[in-house]
């Protein structure tokens, strides 16, 4: 009776085990569990907030004055690219009805969130975010930060969101180099906390050092042209004829504090 | 059955695990962190009488896997066959010193580490930072912190 005792719970967990990992049967329950479990994000992120609270009521007037004027300043400077960046959509579009061509410079919304956070189990890469499905998150929403990407949604909750970093191993983002558009699948790097590696690329394909590589928006899962790393070193005698380049994330996650959401504009 | 006082240790001992295993610490340090519900587990283990250990241990484990986003069933597993462990030398973990409870508790992690290892790797392929097998030291040297810790907690 008592190995009866002991052998049930490790039969429901192989089971489970098998069924996590090669269906999506049990996705709705662990949406479930996690909205329960949700509010404890709340309590770890109390003490944090209560220093942030403090220090905004400690900020002397004229440093908050000075802030807000370099802010302003910033948001000019953007405008002003945005201009150029609206001409060169509208000259885009001219091009593409010219040629006939059915390409189309997406159009994306974006909603800020800030990291709650970091990395909850030791083996994966994750962030918690301020942000859940009551916002209009969804899953697989793609994640940027100011410099690229950060990583895609993975978990959602009415108010919390958890996203898997491009570091972690198990994160593939389909990428395209920016300078020639040679396409691949970035794959983060287990022994390495900020790599990623890109393999099965020919051996005599064009790629150099410090190519940057973007979204491709291959399988319509990623919005398109978002940098995701650049590269930091080709390996051309790990397979017979690839070659395995390794990518450094154009966004420094120690650093993050806020993140944008990207959403289709028709979401 | 466990009695009301157990069951009330065991929710705040759980809601403790959770919100130390939330905050957030450098990579390197996140690495080699204890297994924390494992310990504070074993802590009520030892307390309380042995009805409904692998039930309980089973469910914190689901609820640890779906917290941290991993495989479901992982930490369920490696849960149950800890604590079975635990419960197989009880009598002498109870009566015995510091030391030699550090020495189960080392014991304890490493099953607790071979399993979620085992797991990991045959779902998810040798995708592991090496610095993760120095968990059950850590363990076992947080041990006497978790456990004055945890005997307030229980006062």
């Amino acid at each position: 009776m008592r190995l009866l005792k002991l052998f049930v719970p490790i039969f429901l967990s192989i089971i489970l085990i098998v069924l996590d990992a090669r269906f999506s049967y049990l996705d709705s329950f662990k949406r479930f569990t996690l909205t329960l479990l949700s509010p404890i994000y709340l309590v770890v992120d109390l003490p944090s907030q209560v220093i942030d609270w403090v220090n905004d009521k400690g900020s002397e007037n004229e440093l908050l004055v000075s802030e807000n004027d370099y802010l302003e300043g910033q948001l000019i400077e953007l405008k002003a690219k945005l201009q150029t960046y609206n001409n060169l959509t509208l000259e885009n579009q001219k091009l593409s009805n010219l040629l006939e061509s059915s390409y189309l410079i997406p159009d994306h919304d974006v909603i800020l969130a800030r990291i709650k956070s970091i990395s909850q189990s030791r083996l994966s890469r994750k962030i918690v975010i301020n942000k859940g499905f009551n916002d209009g998150v969804k899953l697989s929403d793609l994640i940027i930060g100011s410099d690229g990407v950060v990583g895609q949604v993975t978990e959602v909750t009415p108010m919390y969101t958890t996203v898997r970093l491009l570091s972690d191993p198990t994160q593939y983002i389909p990428v395209k180099n920016a300078r020639n558009g040679i396409r691949g699948v970035t794959k983060g790097l287990a022994s390495n906390e900020r790599g990623m590696t890109l393999k099965y690329i020919p051996l005599d394909s064009d790629i150099k050092l410090g190519d940057i590589f973007v979204t491709s928006g291959i399988g319509n899962s990623y919005p398109t042209g978002y940098s995701v790393g650049r590269v930091s070193s080709i390996d051309e005698e790990q397979e017979p004829s690839f070659m395995t380049i390794f990518l450094e994330p154009m966004q420094n996650m120690n650093s993050l504090e806020l993140v944008l959401i990207v959403k289709e504009k028709n979401d | 059955m466990i009695n009301q006082s157990q069951f009330v240790l065991l929710i705040k001992i759980t809601i403790l695990a959770f919100i130390v295993g939330a905050i957030n610490l450098p990579h390197l340090i996140e690495l080699i962190s204890p297994f924390w519900l494992l310990l504070f587990f074993v802590y009520w283990l030892i307390y309380s009488n042995s009805e409904g250990i692998y039930r309980f241990a089973f469910i914190l484990g689901i609820l640890l896997d779906v917290f941290q986003g991993g495989i479901l069933g992982q930490n369920a597993l490696a849960l149950v066959i800890s604590s079975a462990f635990i419960l197989s030398v009880k009598k002498s973990f109870f009566v015995s010193n510091l030391t030699t409870q550090q020495v189960y508790i080392f014991i304890t992690s490493l099953i607790y580490l071979a399993l979620f290892l085992m797991t990991h790797i045959a779902v998810q392929g040798i995708q592991i930072q090496w610095l993760v097998v120095l968990t059950p030291f850590t363990g076992a040297i947080l041990w006497p912190a978790v456990r004055f810790l945890l005997a307030k907690l229980k006062q």
